[in-house]
């Protein structure tokens, strides 16, 4: 392990790693653009340069391997000089269109800028145009104005999507980033691109113009999307969930998530989710309390004899609620009839090679663990059709879109005399239910805290983020009121504030 | 003045062809070459003391001695990707005499064991290409190349490839990112072509004036070749003299000949009337000189550079007092910013950049102080960039605006839109 000085201070790394690597092991501040630690050394940014004792050039820091004994420094004059001009040749091009970016507030330019900048711009030709709004595909949209060329993008797509859409066109100060004709950028992993350019010139279509950055709040969490359980950071305001990003974690994703996983906090918001309990069947519902629901729910549950009542279960629950679950069920209710619903059983060992997974629940190896052997679905087929099953409460998908066989299930157990479904969305299916019908709201995965385990076997525990509907309840409280007990209501989270009203709108032209 | 080491039959029209450089003792030294040790032809070269002919004037010996001492396949590319605005000794070379830069090529690979080497073209020379196609065709017909060559029981294959025109793959790594089917760009250093080139594979690239002379050091010996040239810098060299003079054309002179006597013996001198300005020495790239300073330059590596310039690739470009310097620079920064790949930023932008402030000033639209804009632009971009293309835009304009800063300024003042200005 060679060491090395750092603007004075030592530091040891491993043998191969390169100055970038050991600034960013010290926690010492470098400029750079173009290098990215899940992709090969580009070179191109020419930012992250450093005075090494004993060379007479500035020499950068990523493409340079760190010998024993190296005395390194990115504090002379020499080396602040050259970064400064160095980011006005970013800049010079660059149009200040920062008001209308979406980068604006997470961008890499200003940062940097604001930390190593010249702020004395001597650019007064004009500037060089280049294509906008260029339509790379359905996930992204391109200005080529905006791009630094540090082809970052350009080598995700050689590298780690493998899928080599994009490429830099031309040469000079008239390059810019472009799809071959006819080839659009449309694989399921191109919103990282969006993650890792480092200005706006590539943006999500999902979330363009949807926020200001700077009015965010960000929660770590566990992708629900499919059981890789990739480790992903949420951005949320008062309104809700605006988007996914992936989170570093070298043993699970690396630096990366693929775009299925970004729409999970679609099912998160306010406009998808069952706000109330609802009690009764077609044509005739009841909106109650959740709580109230839950105590009537667990009134039949405790009153139908153990041998007819049903548990159906998705793999899409933590550890923890599951394991207050199975208490319930063969505790206080002592039934043994457990049965998991698979959604898509034939897919279930499917891999992308990179990511994605074709279970598409965060914690079948969870569910699996907590019960050990389920029942068999023949069984309870045979025991709705001949009615010896009476009560069926089930765990419902919380991620309702990849169940596509949510409704022939919701007929298949809707035969029951009674059902009690828990579930986090509404579901239009669920409300011709012709059975005396419990929907009682669930939280999801954001608002509540627990452990998935993913496929490999690795437990991944993740905080509550925030609230959307804070009388939703997890399966753990659920499973609470069914035994009969009652919940600390006092402690229980509030919700965000709720879509926000622009006063400001109906007055505009009349001030 | 001149000397015609290389250049000896260039005048011969059969020297073109397989039966005229037979001839005049062509592939005898190429025999006698695969009876030697490849070891002692480098060291032979190595003691000749001769010098990159491309631009950089790095030592050859030197730069084949940078090989990995292992089995590894090898490649030798021959650099005719004879772009830097100036030169055109390599096109006459390779029309006068592909035979002789083959037999060349053919010795180097011999020394420095490698089967397969590529010479790549630039775009434009079309009759470099058919030329030199058709000669390697001549040598495989005559056993010359292919598959155990005069019973040495040495293999080797060569191929020409064409680029399409673009500056910058005379850069070594560019042009072997052109050759591999990459977008011709500069690659990161390290690592070195010696150690990962072409195809990740140790790669040596040479001129072709470099490995044309080659064959001239084993025929005569390295001290036979040292009797030309000065201590540092040995040898002959093919200048290719353009601009204002009456007879502009490549010529072959030893090196450490003074500038005065090329321009004024070898070429004729001035057209009459007229007085020398400047000398752009080796190159669009090389910093100009001042009149005064050409009279005291001499032709070679070391005399160019402690005057703060280079002798690049020998194009010495005369400049009498019919030109504009402004009107120069105009031309050399468009040239830099058309022909930056655009990898770097430094480069990318500061070409463009420098390109337009002398296009303003030019024609009027700038003040006095873009011109010292002009230098702190170009200092910046010197030094920062994976290749030289940045150095060379930078150096000339350095070097226009120090040494001819009155002519820019009476520029602006006589041209100069008050109203228009760019910088109010």
């Amino acid at each position: 392990m060679p060491k090395l000085k750092i603007n004075g201070k030592e530091v040891e790394v491993p043998q191969g790693s390169t100055i970038i690597q050991a600034f960013k092991a010290a926690g010492t501040d470098i400029c750079h653009y173009c290098w990215h630690p899940g992709l090969s050394v580009a070179g191109v940014c020419r930012l992250c340069m450093v005075q090494i004792e004993g060379m007479p050039k500035l020499q950068i820091a990523c493409n340079t391997e760190v010998k024993e004994g190296m005395v390194v420094n990115n504090q002379s004059e020499m080396v602040k000089e050259t970064v400064r001009w160095g980011l006005d040749f970013h800049l010079i091009n660059h149009p200040l269109d920062c008001p209308i970016c979406d980068q604006a507030g997470e961008c890499g330019l200003q940062d940097q800028y604001m930390q190593f900048g010249k702020y004395d711009p001597e650019m007064a030709e004009p500037k060089v145009k280049k294509h906008k709004v260029v339509d790379l595909g359905p996930t992204v949209m391109l200005d080529t104005e905006r791009c630094i060329l540090c082809s970052r993008c350009v080598r995700f797509t050689d590298e780690v999507s493998k899928t080599n859409e994009l490429g830099i066109f031309n040469r000079g100060d008239r390059s810019e980033i472009g799809t071959v004709q006819g080839k659009p950028l449309d694989n399921n992993y191109s919103l990282n691109t969006v993650d890792i350019c480092p200005v706006g010139a590539l943006t999500s279509k999902d979330f363009r113009f949807r926020q200001r950055v700077w009015y965010l709040k960000e929660a770590d969490s566990i992708c629900p999307g499919c059981s890789t359980g990739c480790n992903v950071k949420v951005h949320y305001n008062e309104e809700g969930l605006w988007r996914v990003k992936p989170r570093e974690n070298k043993d699970v994703n690396g630096y990366w998530m693929c775009d299925v996983g970004r729409d999970t906090y679609k099912f998160v918001n306010l406009k998808a989710r069952l706000l109330s309990g609802k009690v009764g069947k077609r044509g005739s519902w009841q909106e109650v309390e959740v709580a109230d629901a839950a105590r009537s729910a667990g009134l039949k549950l405790r009153e139908t004899p153990a041998e007819g009542i049903a548990l159906v279960v998705t793999g899409q629950y933590t550890n923890e609620e599951y394991k207050a679950l199975f208490d319930l069920f063969s505790g206080a209710l002592k039934s043994k009839n457990i049965y998991h619903w698979q959604n898509n059983p034939e897919k279930v060992n499917e891999f992308d090679g990179l990511l994605f997974r074709g279970d598409r629940n965060p914690n079948t190896k969870g569910l699996q663990a907590a019960m050990g052997t389920f029942g068999r679905w023949e069984d309870l087929q045979s025991g709705l059709a001949s009615k010896k099953i009476k009560t069926v409460l089930v765990a419902g998908p919380e991620n309702q879109a990849t169940f596509p066989d949510l409704k022939e299930k919701i007929t298949l157990l809707a035969q029951a005399q009674s059902l009690i479904w828990l579930t986090a969305g509404h579901n239009e299916a669920l409300d011709q239910s012709g059975a005396d019908t419990w929907q009682i709201p669930l939280k999801t995965y954001i608002e509540k805290a627990g452990s998935f385990t993913n496929h490999a076997g690795k437990v991944q525990s993740f905080k509550a983020g925030t609230t959307i509907v804070p009388q939703a309840l997890t399966l753990t409280e659920a499973s609470e009121i069914f035994a009969g007990r009652d919940l600390d209501w006092n402690l229980r989270p509030r919700g965000l504030g709720g879509p926000k009203v622009n006063y400001t709108t109906g007055q505009r032209g009349t001030l | 003045m001149e000397i015609k080491l290389l250049s000896e039959h260039y005048s011969k029209p059969e020297y073109q062809k397989f039966e005229g450089y037979k001839k005049f003792g062509g592939y005898e030294v190429l025999q006698k070459a695969l009876k030697m040790e490849p070891k002692a032809i480098i060291e032979e070269v190595k003691a000749s003391g001769l010098r990159g002919r491309g631009g950089a004037g790095f030592p050859t010996g030197m730069k084949w001695s940078f090989l990995p001492a292992n089995g590894e396949p090898r490649y030798l590319l021959c650099n005719a990707d004879e772009g830097e605005p100036g030169t055109f000794k390599d096109r006459v070379m390779m029309e006068k005499a592909p035979h002789q830069l083959i037999e060349g090529m053919i010795i180097s690979a011999f020394a420095i064991g490698s089967k397969k080497s590529y010479i790549y073209i630039r775009g434009e020379y079309n009759d470099s290409l058919r030329i030199v196609g058709a000669a390697i065709k001549e040598a495989y017909a005559a056993g010359l190349l292919g598959k155990n060559i005069l019973g040495s029981g040495f293999d080797h294959e060569m191929d020409v490839y064409s680029g399409a025109g673009a500056y910058i793959c005379g850069e070594e790594t560019g042009m072997i990112s052109s050759l591999e089917g990459l977008k011709g760009q500069p690659k990161l250093k390290p690592p070195f072509p010696a150690v990962q080139g072409y195809l990740r594979k140790p790669t040596i690239v040479n001129n072709v004036e470099t490995l044309a002379a080659v064959k001239y050091i084993i025929r005569d010996g390295a001290a036979a070749y040292r009797k030309n040239g000065t201590e540092k810098s040995a040898g002959t060299k093919l200048f290719s003299v353009s601009g204002n003079v009456v007879k502009p054309g490549t010529y072959e002179v030893a090196l450490g000949l003074p500038l005065r006597d090329l321009i004024d013996k070898v070429c004729g001198g001035l057209k009459p009337g007229r007085k020398l300005k400047a000398v752009i020495p080796g190159g669009s790239s090389a910093p100009i000189l001042t009149a005064d300073e050409a009279m005291k330059a001499t032709m070679d590596y070391e005399n160019l550079a402690q005057m703060g310039s280079m002798l690049g690739s020998g194009a010495v470009i005369v400049i009498d007092d019919s030109n504009s310097m402004v009107d120069l620079l105009d031309t050399i920064m468009h040239f830099y910013k058309h022909e930056s790949c655009g990898q770097c930023t430094p480069c990318r932008e500061g070409t463009g950049w420098l390109s337009k402030i002398v296009h303003d000033i030019l024609h009027g639209h700038a003040q006095v102080k873009d011109i010292d804009l002009v230098k702190k632009i170009s200092e910046q971009m010197m030094g920062k960039t994976i290749c030289a293309l940045s150095d060379a835009a930078a150096m000339p304009a350095i070097s226009f605006i120090t040494k001819f800063r009155s002519e820019f300024e009476q520029h602006l003042n006589k041209h100069s839109h008050a109203a228009g200005a760019a910088h109010a």
